[in-house]
């Protein structure tokens, strides 16, 4: 891997790689428009390639926050055009890394020593790239670690991170400033809990017990003692990353496996513990041939307050939903539905959520679930898709949904799209979940 | 008697006092040595003050040099290495650092106390741009080479300069000013950016 020559970190020359990013958009759509002329049947598709590639060359120069969003957007695959989303997919694996001194200098100043008095063996060259950090392999008796570490400067650059990624958030998403404001919010408060390792290492290794009796799950083990704020080491897991699994051709029973294991650890963490790592991109799972899957990377973790819990859930209850007032309430609870609506609006928008609805819980709903099922999840987004056009919530100047369902669609959204690309059949009903959770009381 | 402890004493009079000894005397009564003693070690006082400098950077070297991973570095990374561990002793002093900036605007108004710190890096630089001829991650360049060390002394007061206005927790944002000055100054003396920059402006100078 090429390592980065420099990171623009001062606000200046970060708002100086925006400010291009936003003029080679511009020419993109000029060219487009051009070829257009000429050739009437060029799509918008090529369009979309070219300013794809360009936001994510600046987002990927960037590091820190502005990746993270790039990965945030990548994850509703639906919410993109599909050249945005390849290209964004990719910041999921992969951003240059920092140098050799710089990865010393951070062990000196946290640990106290460098990484060969701590070690027995340091790869000095970066093995993977994180969003705000890079992972080496290290040895120490005998044993593979993983040992992550975090860029210097990252923390003090969410806030004006999110600022300047904003008009392209909103640009792409297509949603208005007013809406984008309580979603930041939420975002920049889970990114500066992200930037402290501190904190991740106590919810890695608290969830990772917590979860230790969920079938087929490998969680590696944390050595607090060479972990620092800036710092975390762990095992070094064996397994690959989804898509180069994928290509080796594992077979159903495998895929099923893995799938059901997935699921069974996101519905442990949801109703019975109530906080969720809300991170489910394919970069922070390896799967293995024994139809095991390693999960690491607990830095952003939803806790789910109750009565967000309450409302979200109910609405996968069909008894409930058949109650018209109660059905309201809990949009309203919800801030699906916003006290200035008009009945009209009322009326439009509780249609198009209930069918959103009714189509994203459908696993829940049944005791056995076919992710393969691709009719199944072309349909999500056919619909989503057509929300995006639709006219009216284009112009709807109000936010709909409440923060906390940020990052819980997102998590669910990363679950099913990794599922469905597995193409894993799962036991979904509710009395898998009940299993869960008796199996941890005895366990 | 030996030079660290008078150093220490220096320093530790500058904390307390908030002003320089006003005579050797007031200093060794400090330590408790006699006058004589410290003139075998110091001329003066200010010779003193020139020392602190200079011990900080030969105790960075020596440490550098002990360490197996920076002998296997580049010259670019060197550099960087010293940085980061120079930063890393000059907090040591920091209270007293700062001290001296609020007194002498450091370090712009400070730069003869700088003096043989001076010479030390210089010497230390130009070793360091040998290197990078040889592994051509230097371009040598007539007359203008010459005065690469120069340009890093600059970038070392730069360090210094940003390091004593830091505020970020576990100053952070210098490490981050550290890897970005010696990349850009490292991607000017090996591109060819610098040879068409004279290049150009030779051409308008002669046209005249």
């Amino acid at each position: 891997m090429k390592e980065q020559s420099n990171i623009p970190t001062s606000k200046v020359e970060r708002a100086g790689k925006f400010v291009t990013t936003g003029l080679k958009v511009g020419t993109n759509y000029i060219k487009h428009y051009t070829r257009k002329l000429m050739d009437p049947s060029t799509t918008k598709e090529e369009l979309h390639q070219d300013n794809a590639a360009d936001i994510y060359d600046t987002l990927s120069n960037l590091k820190g926050s502005a990746l993270k969003v790039a990965q945030m957007l990548s994850m509703d695959k639906g919410m993109l055009p599909k050249a945005y989303t390849e290209k964004f997919a990719m910041s999921q694996y992969s951003a240059p890394p920092l140098s050799g001194p710089l990865v010393v200098n951070t062990f000196v100043k946290t640990l106290g020593k460098s990484p060969s008095q701590l070690f027995d063996q340091f790869d000095l060259q970066a093995s993977n790239a994180a969003s705000i950090g890079q992972v080496h392999k290290a040895t120490k008796n005998g044993k593979k670690l993983a040992v992550k570490i975090q860029y210097p400067g990252v923390a003090n650059s969410v806030k004006s991170d999110l600022r300047m990624v904003k008009p392209f958030a909103i640009r792409i998403v297509g949603m208005n400033e007013v809406d984008m404001d309580k979603y930041f919010d939420e975002i920049e408060s889970k990114l500066l809990e992200e930037t402290d390792y501190a904190l991740e290492l106590r919810r890695s290794m608290d969830l990772s017990r917590e979860c230790a009796h969920i079938p087929n799950l490998k969680f590696p083990g944390y050595y607090p003692e060479l972990s620092s704020d800036r710092i975390i080491t762990m095992d070094w897991l064996d397994g690959q990353h989804l898509k180069e699994f994928l290509l080796t051709n594992p077979s159903q029973e495998v895929r099923d496996k893995i799938g059901q294991a997935l699921w069974d650890f996101y519905q442990f963490q949801v109703h019975s513990l109530k906080q969720v790592h809300a991170d489910p991109h394919p970069g922070n799972f390896l799967m293995r041939p024994d139809g095991t899957i390693g999960i690491f990377d607990f830095g952003c973790v939803k806790e789910i307050p109750e009565d967000f819990y309450e409302n979200y859930f109910l609405l996968v209850d069909k008894e409930v939903l058949k109650d018209e007032k109660r059905r309201h309430q809990i949009y309203t609870n919800l801030e699906m539905i916003h006290p200035s609506d008009t009945p009209k609006e009322v009326e439009f928008f509780s249609g198009l959520f209930q069918h959103m609805i009714d189509l994203l819980t459908l696993p829940f709903t049944l005791d056995n679930f076919d992710f393969g099922n691709e009719v199944y999840f072309n349909e999500i987004y056919a619909y989503m898709d057509e929300l995006y056009n639709m006219k009216e919530i284009r112009d709807s100047k109000v936010a709909r949904g409440s923060r906390h369902s940020l990052y819980i669609n997102r998590t669910y959204f990363g679950l099913y799209s990794i599922l469905s690309d597995l193409k894993a059949n799962v036991i979904t009903g509710p009395a898998r979940i009940q299993e869960l959770m008796d199996a941890r009381k005895t366990a | 008697m030996d030079k660290q402890l008078i150093r220490n004493a220096y320093k530790v009079y500058w904390l307390e006092n908030g002003k320089a000894p006003v005579s050797v005397y007031a200093l060794c009564k400090l330590v408790d040595v006699s006058e004589t003693e410290f003139y075998e070690q110091y001329s003066s006082l200010e010779a003193v003050e020139k020392d602190i400098w200079l011990a900080i950077f030969q105790q960075t070297l020596d440490q550098l040099h002990a360490d197996e991973i920076y002998q296997q570095y580049n010259a670019q990374e060197k550099l960087l290495a010293f940085y980061f561990l120079w930063v890393q002793k000059l907090k040591e002093d920091r209270s007293y650092l700062l001290l001296q900036r609020k007194h002498f605007r450091l370090p712009d108004l400070y730069r003869n106390k700088l003096e043989t710190f001076r010479h030390a890096f210089n010497k230390y630089v130009s070793d360091l741009v040998k290197e990078g001829y040889q592994s051509s991650e230097i371009k040598e360049r007539k007359y203008i080479s010459d005065q690469y060390v120069h340009g890093f002394w600059l970038q070392a007061l730069f360090v210094l300069k940003y390091w004593l206005d830091d505020t970020s927790n576990q100053f952070e944002m210098t490490d981050a000013a550290i890897e970005k000055a010696v990349n850009l100054s490292f991607q000017l003396i090996k591109s060819n950016t610098l040879d068409s920059l004279l290049d150009f402006g030779k051409f308008i100078f002669t046209r005249k």
